[in-house]
């Protein structure tokens, strides 16, 4: 079972996809937590933006990173503040985001200290990094020029509040997607809309 | 510039692993020549009783061409079991048939897996026709380039390259081009150590809502202010290590950057020249094709002071022709087609892209992506990962490496010896 904190956070970050839905986009939302408080938040802004890699943990990092920048901080402190903290994401994170986490690491004699710990809702089938179609986080899959992986990557635990991910974006389909050919973040067949299973089905060969 | 592109090469990188050319696997198959006029009856009747299931990529019938233009057709009956006297131990139904049409059935050989490139389908063939449907076969190029499309990728290339090495400094560069226009779209160098957070993304934006797609002289100005920055950078500490800058090759470099960030110029460890091109693309779209709703968000957006995010939108690429943009959009009331995303557009990257990048051109549609040179630390388009045969993804492109000759013009030969020198640095 989920600890108290971990649903909280996780509705927080329910929140911010909610924020998403109500602007039209794919309602996928983050937050990204420091020693239990809430640091940072995104959401998906890929229709807005037209720039499909502007997904809520992007958005999130973003601010992070400029935020500490302002407050001074170096590359070295910034990559150790990340190796302290945690993601909370409503989907598992794509192949995009979850290779990003990894390279917001610092990489210590073999050692790749990244972000501590991710936690996501519903799983991405078609294009999640973190389990579903490759596993980034584990960090085995990275190799270094000498052939040596790092040791370590993120720990991932995902099936957080699921249900209340999975509703959102049911909810995105059925009332119809602005750009019904745009798909940039989905995480599972079943919930997509028919007119988005059959875009999905004509563009296999 | 040198436009003698005579020992350039493209080569595509196939969705999977290739087999050795002339060692792929073979598996034995039981086959028999059959009567053209029986052909269709036979096929049809082995579909049924004698599927080849695993093998969808083995045709059923080889058509041979004999002298005096006759037809010699030869049907797969099905697999032949191991052991030495493989034409024993056939299936009762295929006995049957082989009675009935009076057939002299033998063994030889197929291929056992499909064929991953235009080269092994080839080779493929002279045992036994085989099919072959890369999930990009639709892409021009897969089946080779036409002299003149060839001229034209070694070109973009060669601006990458150019892009690359443009401020002392070598990192990654990419540059995105609409093939069917032979125009560039936009381009970027790699931001992980510069990056301009201040004003572009404001001036560009507030001056589409203004007088859409009308870039005044400022922001053309600012969007190349990055470039200086590069500069100063590398006159650090950045030199003494060539191609150490090239991110998607030292992903985790960023971490070791010493200098303390100055002014409005950030370090951001995942501003990589591709993810910076396709940001560029997307802001040439919002302000070529700027809509009443997009307005009125914007609008909304600049009263919300309280979103930070909204300031991250930086435009810091030079975005290509601008007097093309205003004429395009301020003496036309008819708007030309919009693009969706980047489909249809090629990228040309100097480095083969990590995987953060590699996925962010799955995301945004990209049709076809060239590099220069494989990045053995992170590529993910064949040598660590290979996202170009994941079938899962809901978008795939066909990848290409454009081979730069070994001699050449000065500057690129020293590219190249550059990247040797690279391969030799140890990544801690």
């Amino acid at each position: 079972m989920s600890s108290p904190e971990t649903i909280k956070f996780m509705e927080s970050a329910i929140k911010q996809a909610n924020l998403a839905l109500d602007a039209l986009e794919v309602p996928v939302g983050c937050v990204i937590v420091e020693d239990g408080k809430v640091i940072g938040s995104g959401r998906n802004r890929t229709t807005e933006t037209r720039n499909a890699t502007r997904h809520a943990e992007m958005e999130a990092i973003d601010v992070l990173l400029e935020q500490w920048q302002k407050n001074g901080l170096s590359m070295s402190e910034i990559a150790e503040k990340f190796s302290n903290c945690s993601l909370y994401v409503t989907c598992e994170p794509c192949i995009m985001c979850a290779s990003a986490l990894s390279i917001l690491g610092i990489l210590r004699s073999y050692f790749l200290l990244c972000i501590k710990e991710v936690f996501y809702g519903c799983p991405n089938d078609k294009f999640g990094g973190c389990g579903s179609i490759l596993s980034l986080h584990l960090s085995n899959t990275m190799s270094l020029n000498n052939g040596v992986s790092p040791g370590k990557g993120f720990k991932c635990t995902g099936g957080i509040m699921a249900p209340e991910a999975i509703l959102l974006l049911r909810t995105f389909y059925e009332q119809g997607n602005p750009n019904v050919v745009d798909i940039f973040f989905c995480c599972d067949m079943h919930i997509a809309s028919n007119a988005w299973t059959i875009d999905w089905n004509s563009e296999l060969p | 510039m040198n436009n003698d592109f005579g020992t350039w090469q493209i080569v595509h990188i196939p969705e999977k692993e290739p087999h050795d050319l002339h060692q792929q696997p073979t598996e034995n198959v039981v086959c028999s020549v059959i009567d053209p006029k029986n052909a269709n009856q036979i096929v049809r009747r082995l579909n049924q009783i004698a599927p080849l299931e695993n093998h969808r990529h083995v045709k059923r019938i080889h058509k041979k061409n004999l002298e005096g233009g006759k037809i010699e057709l030869s049907v797969i009956l099905c697999l032949a079991s191991e052991g030495d006297n493989q034409l024993d131990g056939l299936p009762p139904y295929i006995h049957e048939m082989i009675s009935s049409y009076q057939l002299s059935p033998f063994i030889t050989k197929v291929c056992k897996y499909a064929a991953t490139s235009k080269e092994e389908w080839q080779e493929q063939c002279k045992f036994w026709p085989t099919s072959y449907h890369p999930l990009t076969y639709k892409i021009d190029g897969i089946t080779g380039f036409s002299e003149e499309d060839s001229k034209s990728v070694f070109k973009f290339m060669q601006s990458a390259i150019e892009l690359a090495k443009s401020d002392g400094l070598v990192v990654n560069a990419a540059v995105i081009v609409d093939p069917s226009a032979k125009q560039i779209i936009s381009n970027a160098r790699d931001q992980v150590f510069a990056w301009n957070t201040c004003e572009v993304d404001s001036d560009i934006d507030s001056s589409c809502i203004r007088k859409p797609g009308l870039f005044n002289s400022r922001s053309i100005s600012t969007g190349s202010a990055p470039r200086e920055s590069f500069h100063l950078n590398g006159s650090s500490n950045q030199l003494k290590q060539p191609f150490t800058s090239v991110s998607c090759l030292y992903p985790w470099q960023w971490a070791e950057q010493q200098s303390q960030s100055q002014g409005s110029y950030y370090c951001h460890p995942l501003r990589h020249a591709a993810i910076v091109a396709i940001e560029s693309s997307a802001a040439r779209d919002r302000c070529l094709f700027p809509s009443e709703v997009n307005i009125e968000e914007r609008y909304l957006e600049f009263d919300n002071e309280s979103a930070p995010a909204k300031k991250q939108k930086t435009i810091c690429a030079n975005v290509e022709d601008y007097d093309k943009l205003n004429s395009h959009s301020c003496t036309s009331n008819q708007p030309f087609e919009r693009p969706y995303l980047c489909t249809g557009y090629d990228i040309y990257l100097v480095w083969e892209p990590c995987t953060m990048c590699a996925m962010a051109l799955v995301h945004q549609r990209i049709r076809r992506i060239f590099y220069a040179f494989p990045n053995p630390n992170a590529g993910a388009l064949g040598s660590v990962h290979r996202l170009q045969g994941e079938k899962s993804l809901n978008h795939h492109y066909a990848v290409f490496r454009v081979l730069l000759p070994e001699e050449g013009q000065h500057t690129l030969r020293k590219c190249c010896t550059e990247v040797a020198e690279t391969e030799e640095i140890n990544i801690c």
